[in-house]
């Protein structure tokens, strides 16, 4: 037995009352002065006596509510089996199925663990069946029928994803309270050291739960492949290079330091180079390939390392590349900046993968070609644009494409700038000859096209248009305000307004070290056609699938066995979906861009290592403070608190009722006492 | 007649016993009799028809006139008589239940029988005794000896138990001459013993008057709980039920009373009872018609 606010027993303290009132009171009630007690005699009457005994009788009914109102208080409960609360059990059964069972048989013991437990359930007896992996999936009611239990848990399959204990907790924490029953939660788990939540707290059970561990195999080595780094596209095979991360996670006991490991790089199930590796027990080795012959389209590449151990599912790691022809890039000019073409070409052939080519072309010429064959479209500094060039090229900004319009002199005598319509000031000019110029003091660096871009240090601009920016997003900033870089969303595309030229007569960015760069990153921001999206991807993360609520165009998703996992309604309103398994998916976006995706597994999976058991105990102790620590067998069943307090409530009641009749029978005036008059007759 | 009565507690908001005395008495007397010589000792108490060799002096003239015969006045207790008041201070007369302790009624009636007594040139004296004697102004009618008295009684202090024997052996001593004696008391002992030691006096000739002062408290005591009783003497303390008080106690307080005034008259002793809540002249007026009647 025990007590819950143990610090109300001081209000026993209050049973002094009743006895100062009864017994202390009485007897220093101050004597009444008479000449003479001669004819008093010593000797109590029958009256007296009798009241006394029903005083005696008040007084203990008094005391009694007293010392019940104080237990009421502290809340005492005694410990009791929970089975023999109401003779029933509630259960819930949660077996891990996340990608780290799929180590040797450590799933199949899990479920026949969970069998187990239906099969010991008497009748009566409640139970649900969980299922952890990345989230928690509640695979029946609380129900009492063993046979759909065990349906239930034979159904349960092996994921790829991350098991996450703080989820457990808090879905039985919600289940303990919309059932208010005591809970025994049984664990069939690897019980892993990364399934635990960042913060201890999230562990936290209510009260009246009891965990139950039931731990599935034991630390044991391993090794993975950790991460891969690809391309996403391939212009030159011979450019490429793949870098892979092997891993080994190590047992507590073992000895090897190191161990060779063959890695192979994979590419539609044709393995291209294989390399060996000396990979450290607890450490990492890098492996490179520099070359990666992929065919045109999309390729599947995959990583493998060779040698068994506990865990194959992770000695493979995918990655999908896409092999195209450099894309084209327009750059339209009206031959009034003839180094802005010298310069933006030099730039963007030397970047790395020569993705681009660019074309120069007048603008009278641009407007008859079909914008869509190319990456996207330069408007260097050309002044009027023609409705026909305008229209066309709203059209395919609209449709996904993207344009970089660069104003200069000839910007400057127009009222808008062309597609983002945007107003156009006065031009604001600093001379050369006082070297007065202006420098970029504020920039979004973490924007996609200004990354790695330095801040533009050092570079000096001499002229730059002021647009007054409306609907446009302002990514750089000169120090006079003036917006250099602006971005502007128009349907499914983008256009970026560059307020100076590309020469080295308004600025001298092209002699910069950070032309390059800016070119580089503006020009695959803007050939990306939409948001940015990694094509190499983690189990359970989220794949977007439109950007803009456009249901007239549909999405489609085939998972790695080619089966559709959109429906019709999905595929035209779903804006994402999560990829739950590893695999390649095939992807087509609303925009109608089709993607590879590869998905691997969370590789925090692959370290084996196992919760301590003092850690264990002092989850489990956060149910219930019964649990003796070290006792993580299944067996251990631990004694629940049993409340008191309704019981005494009612006893308390009681004496109160009892308490008011003896009082009003004794303590009433003798004019309206009967029985007191009886005796006075 | 429209007669007044004078309320204990008014009496006791007059300063001065002198006063007390004065009002009461007076009041009393010019109401019933108009006379000043209305005493204890010159009462009128017959004519008788003149015989040869009387004394002239005590012919009623206006008789004479009146009827042309000579009758003579005789008087009783011609020679002046001696009073002596015997108060009892003891700590029960400290009782009072009604705004008015016995002590204050006993001090309001001494001084006021010394009053009349000096009002008709009588020997008047006292005694103020508890278990002893306390006070003792003897009998005198020198001037002054109101004033001596009245202080005597003003001056005297609540002392602890009574005691009759030791007082009354006192008085015995000192009285030489026939005289009346009034013992003030609430007479808180057994009758037999009460009677056996203030009878002595009587045999010298000495009349005696005992004042049986009791607060109607003490006569029906009135419980409405079970209380704690502390004797004013003893400080003996009794719990009392209140049945007790009301069914019990009153016969025998009823008997005492009774039993004191029986053996009292049958030692040729007065007896008088008062109960204090009673208005003084009242009582005082009682107790003279009783013993003119007597006399």
């Amino acid at each position: 037995m025990g007590f819950l606010a143990p610090w109300f027993l001081a209000g026993v303290a209050a049973v002094g009352l009743p006895i100062w009132i009864h017994l202390l009171k009485r007897h220093k009630t101050d004597p009444r002065l008479f000449p003479s007690l001669m004819f008093f005699e010593k000797r109590e009457m029958s009256s007296v006596k009798h009241r006394r005994l029903e005083h005696i009788l008040l007084f203990a009914l008094r005391t009694l509510m007293l010392i019940l109102l104080a237990l009421l208080f502290a809340n005492p409960f005694i410990k009791r089996d929970p089975s023999a609360i109401g003779g029933k059990k509630v259960l819930v059964i949660a077996v891990d199925q996340s990608f780290s069972m799929r180590a040797a048989d450590h799933l199949s013991k899990a479920k026949d663990q969970a069998l187990s437990l239906i099969a010991g359930l008497k009748p009566g007896d409640q139970a649900q069946v969980l299922a952890l992996g990345g989230r928690v999936q509640a695979l029946t009611q609380l129900i009492s029928d063993p046979a759909e239990l065990r349906v239930a848990v034979e159904s349960i399959q092996p994921s790829d994803s991350r098991a996450s204990f703080g989820e457990l907790a808090r879905y039985i924490r919600t289940l303990s309270e919309s059932t208010h029953l005591p809970l025994e939660v049984h664990l069939a788990s690897d019980l892993q050291r990364s399934a635990l939540p960042p913060g201890f707290a999230d562990l936290r059970l209510d009260p009246s739960t009891t965990l139950v561990f039931h731990p599935i195999g034991q630390a044991a080595a391993n090794t993975a492949v950790e991460n891969v780094v690809a391309p996403q596209r391939i212009f030159d095979p011979k450019k490429v290079r793949v870098q892979a991360t092997i891993v080994s996670f190590g047992a507590p006991e073992s000895k090897v330091e190191t161990v060779k490991k063959n890695v192979s790089l994979v590419l539609n199930n044709k393995v291209l180079q294989t390399k060996t590796v000396d990979v450290p027990s607890g450490g990492r080795a890098q492996v490179e390939f520099l070359s990666l012959d992929a065919p045109y389209g999309f390729s599947r590449g995959e990583v493998r390392v060779e040698g068994a151990d506990i865990l194959p599912a992770d000695d493979r790691f995918y990655f999908a590349v896409e092999r195209t022809d450099p894309r084209k890039v327009l750059f339209v000019d009206d031959g009034r900046h003839p180094r802005a073409q010298l310069y933006y070409r030099a730039a963007l052939d030397s970047s790395g993968d020569s993705a681009f080519q660019l074309e120069v072309v007048r603008p009278e010429v641009a407007s008859s070609l079909q914008f869509s064959h190319y990456a996207y479209v330069v408007l260097d500094d050309i002044g009027t644009v023609s409705s026909t060039l305008e229209d066309a090229l709203k059209k395919y900004v609209n449709a996904g494409g993207s344009v970089m319009i660069a104003l200069g002199p000839a910007s400057a005598a127009q009222p808008k700038v062309p597609l983002t319509d945007e107003s156009i000031g006065v031009a604001s000019y600093e001379g050369r000859e006082g070297d007065r110029f202006l420098n970029v003091s504020e920039i979004d660096a973490g924007h996609p096209a200004l990354r790695s871009v330095e801040r533009f240090s050092g570079v000096k601009f001499y002229q730059a248009i002021h647009v007054t920016p409306a609907k446009s997003r302002v990514l750089a900033r000169l120090n006079d305000q003036t917006p250099l870089v602006m971005e502007r969303q128009l349907g499914e595309g983008k256009v970026l307004v560059f307020t100076s030229t590309f020469d080295n007569v308004m600025n001298d960015l092209p002699l910069h070290a950070s032309w390059v760069p800016f070119v580089e990153r503006s020009a695959a921001y803007l050939a990306g056609s939409g948001a940015e999206q990694p094509v190499n991807l983690v189990v359970d993360s989220y794949v977007e699938l439109r950007t803009a609520d456009n249901k007239s165009a549909a999405a489609e998703v085939l998972d790695p066995d080619g089966k559709r996992l959109l429906s019709l309604d999905q595929a035209t309103t779903a804006k994402n979906f999560a990829v739950e398994k590893e695999g390649f998916f095939e992807l087509k976006t609303a925009s109608g861009r089709h993607t590879l995706l590869a998905v691997h597994a969370d590789r925090r999976e692959s370290d084996l290592s196992v919760i301590p058991r003092e850690t264990l105990d002092l989850w489990r102790a956060t149910g219930s403070d019964q649990n003796v620590p070290g006792a993580s067998g299944g067996e251990s069943r631990d004694k629940k608190p049993w409340p008191l307090w309704p019981w005494l409530l009612l006893l308390l009641l009681m004496v109160a009722m009892a308490e008011s009749l003896v009082a009003d029978r004794h303590l009433r005036p003798a004019a309206d006492n009967p029985d007191i008059r009886k005796e006075a007759a | 007649m429209l007669q007044r009565f004078l309320d204990p507690k008014v009496l006791g908001g007059i300063s001065g016993l002198d006063l007390v005395a004065k009002t009461v008495v007076d009041g009393f007397v010019a109401g019933l009799h108009r006379s000043p010589d209305f005493g204890f000792s010159q009462e009128f108490a017959e004519y008788r028809a003149y015989s040869p060799g009387d004394d002239l002096r005590h012919v009623d003239w206006n008789v004479y006139a009146r009827t042309e015969k000579m009758f003579l006045k005789r008087y009783r207790g011609e020679t002046n008589c001696q009073l002596t008041i015997l108060l009892d201070m003891s700590r029960s007369m400290k009782f009072g239940s009604h705004g008015t302790e016995k002590i204050e009624y006993a001090r309001f009636l001494a001084a006021c029988l010394a009053y009349m007594a000096h009002g008709q040139r009588d020997a008047a004296g006292i005694v103020i005794f508890d278990d002893d004697v306390r006070n003792f102004v003897p009998p005198s009618t020198r001037q002054g000896q109101l004033a001596r008295i009245l202080h005597a009684i003003e001056s005297a202090q609540i002392g602890t138990r009574t005691d009759f024997a030791h007082p009354f052996r006192h008085v015995q001593e000192f009285m030489r001459r026939r005289g009346i004696v009034a013992a003030i008391s609430d007479f808180w002992e057994s009758p037999e013993k009460i009677i056996k030691t203030v009878a002595p006096l009587r045999f010298r000739g000495t009349e005696l008057v005992l004042f049986h002062l009791l607060d109607p408290e003490e006569l029906r005591p009135a419980l409405k709980h079970p209380v704690l009783l502390e004797d004013l003497e003893t400080g003996e303390t009794l719990e009392v039920s209140p049945d007790y008080a009301a069914h019990e106690y009153p016969p025998k307080i009823q008997a005492h009373v009774e039993d004191i005034k029986t053996r009292a008259q049958a030692a040729g002793i007065d007896y008088f009872l008062i109960d204090t809540s009673r208005p003084l002249d009242d009582a005082l007026r009682e107790y003279l018609a009783i013993r003119k009647g007597k006399l």
